[in-house]
C-alpha cells in the first residue's frame, strides 16, 4: 500500500506553495481578459463596420481564431512569441511563458468576446441608432455615447461566465511551464507521487472558484437581453467553451 | 505555400496520422458524451430526488473544473488506484483521453438535453400519462423524440468545441494533430510552417462543422 500523503494539505508551507500557484492563475486570467476585451472591442466594431476593408479582415480573424484550439495558440506563442516580438522590443527580448499564455488565451478569448459584444449590440433596437443619428451625432459618437454603453451593459453576465471559462483555460499554461495552480500541483506530484490527492485538491480549488463565479453570473442573469441575443450567447458559449 | 509542409514527410505520415487520431478522438468522445449525457439528463429530470442530486452534482463538478485537470487525474491517478485500461502505454493514453473528453463534454450535453426535455409541452406529458403510459414509456415514446429536434444544433456546437478540445490529449501523450505539429517543429525548426499546417488542418475539421451547424439551425428553426 502506498503511504498516503493527505497530511501535506494541512501543512502551511504546502498551502503557501499552492497559493502562489493560485495567484499566478488569477493574474493570468485578469491579464488575459483585459487583453481580450480591448482586442475584442476593435474586432467587434470592425465586423459591424460598413467599410469592406475593415469588415472582411475582422470576420476572417474572428472565425479563424474561434475555430482553433487554445492550446495551439499558447504553444505557438510559447515557441515563436519571442522572435515575433523582437522587432518591437529589441533583439534581446525573451517572451516569458506567462506572457505567452496571456497572449494565447487573450487572443482566443478576444474572438469569443467580439462575438458576444456583437450579439449585445445587434440586440439593441434599431431606433436607438436612428434616434442618435437623427439628433445629429456622427456614427462614431452614436456608437461611443449611445450604442456601446447599452450593448456592453447587456452583455456583462455573458462576459462573467466567459471569465469562468478563462480561469479553467489557464490550466493549459501548466503545459508550457508556468507555475500556475495546476503547474504547482504537478511539481508536488513529481516529488511525492501522490496523483490522487494532488489532482483532487487542485480540482476542488478550481471548482470552488468557477462554481462561485458561475452562480454569480447566473444571479445576474441575461434577463434584460432580448430572446434572440440570449440564444446567440448560448450558442457562442457552447461552441467556444474551451477546456 | 502555407501548409506545404504537410506533404513533405511522405514516409512518416505525421500530419495525416495526427489528423486521423484527432478524428477518432472526436468521434469516440462525442458518442461517449452523448450516451452519458442522455443518462445524466434523465437523472436530472427524474422524479426521484437522490438521482436528481447525483445528476446535478455531476454536471456542476465536471463543468467547473478544467478538462486538463480531469485528464491528468485519469492519466496519473487511475493507474495509482490500480485501474488500467490497457497494458499497452499508447492504447492506455488514447483510452484515458477518450474517457476524459467524454466525461467532460457529457456534462454540457446533459444540460442541453435537459433543456430540450423540459422544453416539451407539459400538456403532452400529462396527456401521455393519462392515456396510461408508464413514466418510462412516456419518456421513450413522447418526451425524448420531441426533444431531439431542438437538441441537435446545440449538440453540434458542443461537437465543435469537443473537436478543438481533443488537442489537450497531447499533454497525456496521445499523438494527435497538435502533437504531430510538435514533432515536425522539433525536427525541422520551421515553427511557423509547422503550426500553420496544424491550424489549417484544424480549420478543415471545424469550419465545415460550423457551417453544418448553422445550416441545421436555420432548417430546424423554420420547422419549429
Amino acid at each position: 500500500m502506498r503511504p498516503d500523503t493527505w497530511w501535506i494539505f494541512t501543512d502551511v508551507n504546502f498551502l503557501r506553495f499552492f497559493g502562489a500557484g493560485l495567484i499566478q492563475t488569477m493574474l493570468l486570467s485578469v491579464a488575459a481578459i483585459a487583453l481580450a476585451f480591448v482586442v475584442a472591442l476593435v474586432f467587434a466594431l470592425g465586423r459591424m463596420s460598413h467599410r469592406r476593408w475593415l469588415r472582411w479582415p475582422s470576420i476572417a480573424y474572428i472565425e479563424t481564431i474561434r475555430a482553433l484550439p487554445v492550446l495551439l495558440l499558447i504553444v505557438f506563442f510559447y515557441i515563436k512569441g519571442s522572435s515575433l516580438l523582437q522587432p518591437i522590443f529589441g533583439p534581446e527580448f525573451n517572451l516569458q511563458p506567462f506572457w505567452a499564455g496571456v497572449l494565447g488565451l487573450g487572443l482566443y478569448t478576444s474572438a469569443v468576446l467580439a462575438e458576444i459584444i456583437r450579439a449585445g449590440i445587434l440586440s439593441l433596437p434599431r431606433g436607438q441608432t436612428e434616434a442618435a443619428r437623427a439628433l445629429g451625432l456622427s456614427h462614431v459618437r452614436a456608437m461611443r455615447y449611445v450604442i456601446l454603453p447599452q450593448g456592453l451593459r447587456l452583455m456583462v453576465p455573458a462576459m462573467m461566465s466567459q471569465l469562468t471559462t478563462i480561469i479553467k483555460d489557464t490550466s493549459l499554461v501548466a503545459t508550457i511551464g508556468v507555475s500556475d495552480l495546476l503547474g504547482q500541483g504537478r511539481i508536488i506530484y513529481n516529488r511525492y507521487f501522490n496523483p490522487i490527492e494532488v489532482f483532487l485538491f487542485v480540482a476542488v480549488i478550481y471548482f470552488v472558484i468557477c462554481f462561485a463565479l458561475s452562480q454569480a453570473s447566473r444571479r445576474l442573469e441575461l434577463g434584460n437581453a432580448p430572446k434572440a441575443a440570449r440564444a446567440k450567447i448560448r450558442e457562442i458559449q457552447l461552441r467556444d467553451q474551451a477546456a | 505555400m502555407p501548409g506545404g509542409i504537410i506533404f513533405e514527410f511522405p514516409q512518416q505520415y505525421l500530419y495525416p496520422d495526427g489528423l486521423w487520431t484527432t478524428i477518432q478522438l472526436s468521434v469516440l468522445g462525442l458518442i461517449g458524451s452523448i450516451v452519458l449525457g442522455i443518462v445524466i439528463a434523465l437523472f436530472r429530470i427524474s422524479p426521484f430526488l437522490p438521482l436528481r442530486w447525483l445528476g446535478t452534482a455531476y454536471v456542476e463538478f465536471f463543468r467547473n473544473t478544467p478538462l486538463l485537470v480531469q485528464l491528468f487525474f485519469l492519466f496519473f491517478a487511475l493507474p495509482a488506484l490500480g485501474i488500467r485500461f490497457s497494458d499497452d502505454a499508447f492504447v492506455f493514453n488514447f483510452r484515458a483521453a477518450v474517457l476524459g473528453i467524454a466525461l467532460y463534454h457529457a456534462a454540457y450535453v446533459a444540460e442541453v438535453i435537459r433543456g430540450g426535455l423540459l422544453g416539451v409541452d407539459r400538456g403532452q406529458i400529462e396527456a401521455a400519462r393519462s392515456l396510461g403510459l408508464s413514466y418510462r414509456q412516456m419518456l421513450r415514446e413522447v418526451q425524448l423524440p420531441q426533444a431531439v429536434r431542438s437538441v441537435i444544433p446545440p449538440i453540434g456546437n458542443i461537437a465543435i468545441a469537443l473537436a478543438k478540445n481533443t488537442a489537450l490529449a497531447k499533454t497525456i501523450g496521445v499523438a494527435e494533430l497538435l502533437a504531430a505539429g510538435d514533432y515536425v517543429e522539433a525536427a525541422t525548426f520551421r515553427t511557423v510552417e509547422a503550426y500553420v499546417a496544424v491550424a489549417l488542418l484544424y480549420l478543415v475539421l471545424t469550419l465545415p462543422m460550423a457551417a453544418g451547424v448553422n445550416w441545421l439551425e436555420k432548417r430546424l428553426l423554420v420547422a419549429r
